[in-house]
């Protein structure tokens, strides 16, 4: 398993352990694999359904907030802050922020508004 | 049951959790543009009384294919120019160039992010996330570092889910081939790092284990652990690596931001220490890049924060193995820039 000589035994029940957690570790892959297809991006909405007993400034207000809280929880943990961007740059480097900071989708979302406003 | 069953169910069962999470919340984003980012630094550093003038440039290129598919890239210019005699006569040396990543991204959906092409290695955080020298604390590499990490020629499958909005869990999956390319250069492995972030304790902890397909077929294991409190400008983070033959250690770093000094001046400043310890596995030299023996270091530093792009440092480290103690300073400069490729809107 990991190189040791006393591992050899292929009948082993340390064989069959193993075999079983790379049954397991294969199915969770290909379950988050089949996952990421079967699961579309969420189509564009108007968001003001969901919070419509709220008015659009206060909306705005909390979304900013949670932004800049989500910004400092996640970004300024590895660097200073960056440059204001143009919204289209910023959208670009949020994404790759998400892949290189593991950002949630979440967060990224929260952040850019944030980022951009 | 069959594997194809118990396949469709656990992908249904990944599919259903998935959807079971909230929305998201924001839906206004701008389609992304194309980037060119990066970072230059200048980073004289006396090893041992022998200066060496490390000077980088690392362009790194951001490019949307449509609002899910990413291709990025990051290449390295290193020169590290040396005395010819030690300490004495003219700098030399030669450039050397990397290709770090140059990968695509599919943003599958909210949990899940597909890679492939040339990857970092996602083993701890080190090489991932703090690896530029404008946003490394201490300019040194960790002596554990070439444990598990570089760059990989493969697969990667990545994500983060958000639970209650206190705890993200975040996974990677990754698989690796051999590369013996020039600037191409990969290991044959897989391997898989899980972290738990608690968003408002700003805590993360996380482990790594990488399995190398190749050659003598070692496994690494890795731990790391990052912690930035809300209130005081302090962060701690650390990493730990072992492999058994390779070798094992650590280190710990503590920064402290004087961010809420009256004095603007002293704001920009960010005082930091590190210590580190790497002992030697059961076949040294299997991997040419760690220390030769067993190591300590201890290093304290300052960054000053000049403006937004530019920082100064300096850094002053005491090292210690059995065949003698030495010091190690740096001083220098780095920049980061980011530079949008289309005109704004």
């Amino acid at each position: 398993m990991d190189g040791r000589d006393d591992l050899s035994i292929c009948d082993s029940v340390g064989a069959k352990s193993m075999n079983l957690l790379k049954n397991i570790l294969l199915l969770f892959m290909l379950g988050i694999v089949g996952g990421a297809f079967a699961l579309p991006n969420e189509k564009r909405s108007d968001p003001s359904g969901s919070v419509a007993s709220i008015s659009s400034t206060e909306r705005d207000a909390q979304w900013r907030l949670e932004g800049e809280r989500r910004y400092r929880a996640n970004c300024g943990r590895c660097h200073q802050a960056p440059h204001k961007l143009p919204p289209r740059a910023m959208a670009m480097a949020i994404r790759h922020m998400r892949v290189r900071a593991m950002l949630t989708d979440d967060d990224m979302k929260y952040i850019l508004y944030y980022m951009t406003r | 049951m069959s594997k194809i069953g118990i396949i469709a169910v656990v992908c249904l069962a990944a599919t259903v959790v998935s959807a079971a999470q909230d929305a998201p919340p924001l839906e206004v984003d701008p389609d992304p543009a194309p980037v060119l980012s990066g970072y230059l630094a200048f980073v004289p550093t006396w090893d041992s009384g022998n200066p060496t003038l490390v000077s980088i440039i690392s362009p790194v290129v951001l490019v949307p294919l449509s609002r899910d598919f990413v291709v990025e890239s990051r290449a390295s210019f290193e020169g590290d120019f040396q005395q010819r005699n030690g300490n004495s006569g003219d700098f030399t040396g030669a450039i050397e160039k990397s290709l770090d990543y140059a990968e695509i991204d599919y943003i599958g959906n909210r949990y899940v992010t597909l890679t492939a092409g040339r990857f970092l290695t996602p083993f701890n955080i080190f090489n991932e996330r703090l690896y530029p020298n404008w946003i490394r604390n201490t300019q040194t590499d960790p002596l554990i570092f070439p444990i598990g990490t570089g760059s990989d020629n493969g697969a990667m499958v990545r994500g983060g889910i958000s639970v209650e909005n206190d705890l993200n869990v975040n996974y990677t999956f990754y698989f690796s081939t051999l590369s013996t390319g020039k600037y191409f250069e990969s290991e044959r492995h897989a391997g898989a790092r899980v972290s738990l972030f608690l968003p408002v304790e700003r805590l993360e902890i996380g482990m790594s284990t990488q399995h190398v397909l190749q050659g003598t077929r070692v496994n690494r294991y890795g731990f790391h652990f990052q912690w930035q409190p809300a209130r005081p400008p302090f962060e701690v983070r650390s990493e730990v690596a072992y492999s058994r033959e390779e070798g094992k250690g650590l280190w710990a770093e503590g920064a402290y931001r004087f961010r809420s000094s009256p004095s603007p001046e002293l704001s920009r400043l960010q005082v930091v220490a590190r210590t580190q310890v790497f002992r030697l596995g059961t076949l040294p030299g299997s991997n040419p890049d760690l220390p030769s023996t067993d190591m300590k270091r201890t290093e304290f530093g300052a960054n000053y924060y000049l403006t937004d792009g530019w920082k100064a440092l300096a850094s002053y480290g005491r090292t210690f193995t059995s065949a003698g103690d030495s010091n190690i300073w740096t001083v220098g400069m780095t920049y980061r820039f980011v530079i949008p490729l289309v005109p704004s809107q």
